[in-house]
């Protein structure tokens, strides 16, 4: 049997969060979010929590796991009562920490990603995450001039392709400091995006989109100390394309 | 739950997936356009695609072979003038999600590189590595931004208004507060996706349950060609999670457990480049007579193609590989199965994604066209999406001029209101998971690659005492705030519901085409059988009518690879 301690809360009705225990027999392969629709099935079917693809893909289901941030459908229990993953974690930043604990008495606890408002039990909202998303305008315009298959070089392809991996789980946005400081920082999931574009010789709107992300509560808010980095679920290397995009502005100043 | 809330929009899209999104892309030009659905946008299954989408772009190719390959990959049953539609457009419609700004992989010149498919004569795959939906589908939900589409994120459609056989809206619960409430619109497109949680080795999301199929034929909209169910052939061993054809389009190869090429006897002209149900079949059938690992799986052997070469085609199924069965795509062959992939049949709609309905329309996975006819080829799902996503937003564009909102006879919201709030309050003996795992379980095994009459009778009649016993199912959550037992609950109601029209469909079909083999009747019979069923609801019995195939210029012939 493994013990779950599971964060609980309902907005609106609980006055303060709670943790539950539950217990389940661990079954051949089962990952987080096996277990956690075990326990919904068979001990509580009041527990909420977000899922769709169960393949990593997705990025629904973003929770605290033995207090690192991960995806529940891609961590295995196996793993976590071993110690190890199936695939090693590469670590960035300074300060890194282990992104997993080696559990000794059996007990998996489960919260909400932190940094963000609380929904329902392991149910966060995502508005503030989204929001500034949005607000870079994170849309693709094309020059005008260029042929209609565009040429493009495997090269420059393959420069964007880590940008473009993002799967908005916001794992990177619970972690972050300086998303923790200020909620109304982009992030770097909005600004690896941001830096997607501006990586993108097709694209038209360079000027306006440098200058959405020109401010305290964009690029320049960044520590640089690699936690999104080293959590990102898909290996976005977003603090990467956050001092590229420092670079250009930085580089900007000076021509001008 | 609080009174009747209204919002109107000229437009109502359900579902935010590629062909969701096409849609709301080609209707916003004219019309108000809200897309309803019951995840975020970006969590809509189209973002698991991975291997790719066709089009013939090379000038050694053409339209017409697109064409050819897919009806001949269809085996016969694909309505011609409605494949014309979709490859004629395809070339078009990538290189309007290339300006977009869709991350294509390139060849050495620079332009979009094209892999080969399964079924193709021809490499016409463009991808985007192994992210192609994952490509698609953010390049879309950009571009809706852009037009100021407006969504309504996590609410689940829990019932059509059609009214004197016209729909003026849809009535939805809003998960994150369990609020009712009411859309009230001109046109309502349906882009709901499949249904493949019926089955219990599904590649598909957990939330593919085929909630628009489900709607519509509760309206007495007709579904077309169910008992197609399209099983992928390689599918990870434990998870279904899905590995894409395009490692057997980079080179990859199966094994059994003699070691032996076994293609070589099924398909000895395209081996793995087979279309899928043959490839199914012969995997089914490698595992059944003993030569399968485990008596569960073959291998699927893609370590010659080199790490470089991986990691750059194929760098999602590396990982997928790796994070779930632990296993290095590299340095080892992966364990593949096949398993429930995609829905042939759908709503029965036009060319124009009209269904019988006024001012209802569908598109995608949840709309039979139909262009896939009795099989799908791979990359031709993401084509559907952005064809005939796009065709259906404009219908509705051209359709809307003439079109005015009605007044909603508000009995239709008290009724649903009284039918939610008892579900609720449901305290019957049946739980809903334990419920929904029979159902899967029982489809895949008398429902699955091969069917017979007796399975398939005895998986109708199981069917009915599930639809019986769900009528006494209890809910635990009794809640209003992201009430997901709730959903749970209305998603088995549609499941059980397609599920009796799959069995009643395939009971019907005494042939085998495509993905539907009948061991009773292993042959395809043109005489009879050239013809589309029409499933239509009625209270005691499920009533069919067929209709025939439109063949153009593509004679049917046998099927050989």
């Amino acid at each position: 049997m493994v013990k779950f301690k599971i964060y609980r809360f309902e907005k609106g009705k609980d006055s303060k969060p709670r943790f539950e225990n539950f217990a389940i027999k661990e079954g051949e392969g089962m990952t987080i979010l096996d277990a956690l629709f075990k326990i919904k099935d068979e001990i509580d079917g009041t527990l909420s929590f977000r899922y769709s693809c169960r393949g990593a893909v997705c990025g629904s289901c973003g929770m605290l796991i033995n207090g690192s941030p991960m995806l529940a459908c891609r961590t295995q229990v196996g793993d976590l009562i071993k110690g190890k993953l199936n695939f090693e974690l590469k670590i960035h930043g300074p300060f890194a920490f282990p992104s997993i604990n080696k559990i000794d008495s059996m007990e998996i606890q489960i919260e909400p990603l932190p940094n963000f408002a609380i929904i329902k039990d392991l149910v966060v909202d995502m508005k503030s995450f989204f929001n500034g998303y949005e607000s870079i305008d994170p849309w693709f315009i094309k020059k005008n001039g260029l042929d209609n298959e565009n040429n493009m070089s495997q090269k420059e392809m393959k420069a964007i392709e880590p940008y473009i991996n993002c799967i908005m789980c916001g794992i990177c946005f619970s972690k972050c400091p300086s998303a923790i400081r200020d909620n109304k920082y982009l992030g770097p999931a909005t600004l690896a995006k941001a830096w997607r574009f501006l990586a993108d010789s097709r694209f038209e709107n360079k000027k306006e989109m440098l200058k959405k992300v020109d401010s305290h509560r964009g690029v320049w808010a960044c520590d640089t100390v690699y936690r999104c980095v080293d959590f990102c679920p898909k290996n976005v290397p977003s603090t990467q394309g956050i001092t590229a995009i420092r670079r250009k502005l930085l580089l900007n100043k000076l021509i001008r | 739950m609080k009174d009747n809330k209204v919002f109107s929009h000229d437009t109502i899209i359900i579902g935010a997936g590629l062909a969701g999104l096409r849609a709301a892309l080609e209707a916003c030009k004219s019309t108000n356009v809200a897309v309803v659905t019951k995840v975020h946008p970006l969590r809509s299954h189209s973002i698991s695609a991975q291997g790719g989408i066709n089009a013939s772009l090379s000038v050694d190719d053409s339209w017409e072979n697109h064409a050819k390959d897919t009806i001949k990959g269809g085996d016969y049953l694909a309505d011609q003038d409605a494949v014309e539609v979709l490859c004629k457009e395809a070339p078009d419609r990538i290189e309007e999600m290339e300006k977009w700004g869709t991350l294509f992989s390139r060849t050495k010149n620079g332009k979009i590189a094209q892999r080969p498919f399964g079924g193709a004569s021809y490499p016409r795959t463009c991808y985007a590595s192994d992210r192609t939906g994952h490509n698609l589908l953010h390049t879309l939900y950009e571009q809706t931004l852009r037009r100021g589409v407006v969504f309504y994120e996590e609410f689940i459609v829990t019932s059509l208004i059609i009214n004197e056989n016209t729909c003026s809206g849809i009535i939805a619960i809003n998960l994150v507060n369990g609020d009712l409430v009411t859309f009230k619109s001109k046109a309502v497109i349906l882009a709901t996706g499949g249904y493949g949680r019926v089955y219990n080795n599904s590649t598909n999301a957990l939330i593919n349950t085929g909630d628009g199929m489900a709607l519509a034929y509760r309206h007495n909209i007709p579904l077309k060609d169910m008992e197609f169910v399209q099983f992928h052939p390689t599918t990870l061993y434990g998870s279904n999670i899905l590995i894409s054809e395009a490692c057997r389009g980079e080179g990859g190869i199966l094994f059994n457990n003699e070691g032996k090429r076994f293609m070589e006897n099924y398909a000895p002209e395209l081996m793995e480049l087979a279309p899928r149900d043959i490839i199914a079949r012969a995997i089914e059938t490698e595992i059944n007579e003993g030569r399968g690992f485990e008596n569960e799986y073959v291998s699927l052997d893609i370590t010659h193609l080199g790490k470089d070469k991986i990691m750059e085609r194929l760098p999602q199924i590396h990982e997928i590989a790796l994070h779930f069965a632990g296993i290095d795509s590299t340095l080892e062959p992966i364990p593949v199965q096949p398993g429930q992939h995609y829905s042939m049949g759908g709503i029965s709609t036009d060319i124009e994604g009209r269904t019988s309905i006024s001012g209802l329309y569908a598109a995608g996975e949840c709309a039979c066209v139909s262009v896939h006819g009795a099989n799908r080829l791979g990359g031709n799902s993401l084509l559907e999406t952005i064809v005939f996503g796009r065709r259906a937003g404009f219908a509705v564009a051209m359709d809307l001029k003439e079109m005015d909102f009605k007044e909603l006879p508000l009995e239709i919201y008290k009724n649903e209101k009284l039918r939610i709030d008892r579900l609720i309050g449901a305290e019957g003996k049946e739980r809903i998971i334990p419920l929904k795992k029979e159902l899967c379980k029982l489809m895949t095994e008398k429902v699955g690659i091969f069917r017979n009459k007796k399975g398939l009778l005895s998986a109708r009649n199981k069917i009915r005492t599930i639809k019986k016993r769900y009528k006494d199912i209890s809910i635990q959550d009794k809640g209003s705030v992201f009430n997901t037992e709730l959903a749970l609950a209305l998603e088995l109601g549609n499941l059980i519901d397609l599920a009796e029209v799959i069995v009643v469909s395939a009971l019907a079909r005494k042939e085998s085409r495509g993905s539907h083999y009948r061991l009773d009747y292993p042959k395809r019979n043109d005489n009879e059988w050239l013809n589309h069923t029409l499933a239509q609801f009625s209270e005691d019995n499920i009533r069919l009518k067929f209709k025939r195939v439109k063949i153009t210029r593509f004679k049917p012939e046998e099927r050989v690879y």
